[in-house]
């Protein structure tokens, strides 16, 4: 297989914007195109476009097409969307991938786009539960908070994990966003107004749970011959991983606080790089809500199963400590734009490994992962770094 | 034209619509039942019109224990989708060894506990557009 590296980068502000499904595709494509001045939209074979119910919130399907032609690109080798729910993008980002590597494609444009926040709150908030099973879940009024309140409460009772500990992801990963610009939220956030906020379902509250977010965010991959004429500084893929334990609730493990489909996801991974979790400088994990990014630290082998709570309140996923997680704010800071999620999650570490974070920069950062799951029993692992191998 | 909301949440039940119908029609008259493949015999929940052990597509009905026991649950007070309320008690709870998703009706949050013995309580939903009666397994405290 043909090794492959991103050479651009580029994500749209993310929030509750005044902006169509296309103003953000527009958003996101121009600073991606901006980051590689070598390439020019007519120069991009393939485009990938994440996205999960633009059917509902834009009345719109045919969305490849439509991104192409928004930014002006005419696929010769790729075109296609993907849609799995909350790790789209991600998925997305494969396809691209193997397409590259498998010789079919060489410069291929991944990009997540999703306009949420229409036509009303409440609505919205229904079209969520298109992600769950229609007939035995969300008839029953079901979303994704419920879910991972579940998956809270089985972590508290067995590993005697704390509110004050989940609050502290919150904390963290707003205050991580006050340094990202694109992020959703720019104020930060201190315990008590995590432990005050309100409830959404027990025991997540509202700060420990990521908003509804409109945004769009694009990577650009090449072959490596291209990429190394494209840039001096490519951030290659050096692994890759996905593993699914099931689709309805009542399908997954039945202890909540275990997701094996995460270790396995990110253990194919590993392996593919020659690594191993303690050599990341930093990760950027799907913290949906706040207990997700607890048992991300165990299922990714950051710190030993139960052991989570501690780990985030002695600063060990923050900067100084082990490894950094969520350096531009995460989704619970960043917010969450379904199928733009993990492209963004991509985009940061781009910049990382670049040494082009600002603020937020991570010292020496030189492999870094993405972890974007759709549901608990569904995950995807990305492993990149700053050289080939 | 007006604004208009054009979301029907509920499954469509009748024979019209799909082959578990008779789920439905059992459930509307107070019982739980769920598919036991008749090629190997293996019981599922929730019911299926596929067996994943032997590839049979052929099932007969059984009838589950109208009792179960709650395995887990969680009180969503807050963010809701539209045409739901809160607060609202979902649940997993545990019939005949299966583990059914539903939701607690009548059930005071505060004395809710992990192990409780709760009841098959078919909850009435929306018609469906033809004026058929559709109905939800819904279970409340013993």
């Amino acid at each position: 297989m043909r090794k492959v590296a991103l050479v651009g980068a580029g994500v749209s502000k993310f929030g509750v914007r005044k902006a169509t499904y296309r103003d953000l595709i527009w958003e996101a494509g121009k600073a991606c195109f901006d980051s590689v001045p070598g390439v020019k939209p007519k120069d991009v074979e393939g485009l990938v476009v994440g996205s999960v119910m633009p059917e509902r919130t834009a009345f719109q399907s045919h969305i490849s097409s439509l991104a192409a032609e928004a930014l002006g690109i005419r696929p010769s080798a790729l075109s296609a969307r993907t849609e799995h729910m909350c790790a789209s993008g991600t998925v997305g980002i494969r396809y691209a991938y193997a397409f590259i590597a498998a010789g079919l494609a060489d410069l291929v444009m991944v990009l997540g786009v999703e306009k949420l926040n229409q036509p009303t709150g409440d609505e919205a908030i229904l079209n969520m539960g298109t992600g769950v099973d229609r007939e035995w879940e969300a008839a029953f009024g079901l979303t994704a908070p419920p879910c991972f309140a579940l998956a809270a409460q089985r972590h508290m009772a067995e590993y005697g994990t704390t509110e004050e500990q989940l609050a502290l992801v919150g904390v963290k990963n707003h205050t991580h966003a006050a340094k990202n610009p694109n992020a959703h939220f720019n104020k930060g956030a201190t315990l008590d107004q995590v432990l005050c906020s309100r409830m959404i379902s027990t025991p997540l509250r509202l700060f420990m749970c990521s908003p509804i977010t409109d945004g769009a965010a694009a990577v650009i991959l090449a072959g490596e011959e291209r990429a190394r004429a494209l840039t001096d500084k490519p951030v290659w893929i050096r692994g890759t991983g996905q593993a699914l334990d099931g689709f309805q609730l009542t399908s997954l493990h039945e202890d909540y606080a275990h997701w094996p489909a995460m270790k396995r996801a990110a253990q194919a991974a590993y392996k593919m790089a020659g690594i191993g979790p303690h050599d990341v400088d930093l990760a950027e994990v799907h913290d949906c809500f706040a207990i997700a990014e607890l048992i991300a630290y165990e299922e990714l082998g950051f710190c030993h199963k139960g052991e989570a709570g501690p780990f985030v309140a002695e600063g060990r996923s923050d900067y100084g400590g082990d490894i950094v997680v969520n350096p531009r704010g995460g989704l619970i800071g960043c917010g969450h734009p379904l199928g733009a999620t993990g492209v963004a999650q991509a985009a940061e570490v781009f910049v990382q490994l670049r040494g082009e974070a600002g603020a937020r920069q991570v010292d020496d950062a030189a492999i870094g992962l993405t972890h974007n799951n759709s549901g608990m029993g569904e995950h995807v692992v990305m492993l990149y770094g700053r050289e080939a191998r | 034209m007006t604004y208009f909301r054009a979301t029907d949440p509920f499954p469509l039940e009748s024979a019209d619509h799909t082959k578990l119908h008779e789920f439905y029609a059992r459930l509307g008259q107070g019982t739980l039942a769920t598919t036991k493949c008749a090629g190997c015999g293996t019981a599922a929940w929730p019911p299926r019109g596929f067996c994943p052990e032997c590839g049979a597509d052929t099932f007969d009905w059984v009838e589950l224990s109208a009792e179960g026991t709650v395995h887990a649950f969680t009180v969503q007070e807050t963010g809701l989708p539209a045409g739901f309320e809160g607060p609202r008690v979902f649940a997993i709870v545990k019939v005949d060894g299966h583990r059914v998703f539903s939701i607690l009706v009548d059930a005071d949050p505060v004395k809710l506990a992990v192990g409780q013995k709760v009841r098959l309580a078919p909850l009435r939903v929306a018609d469906d557009p033809k004026g058929n009666a559709r109905w939800l397994p819904a279970f409340r405290p013993a």
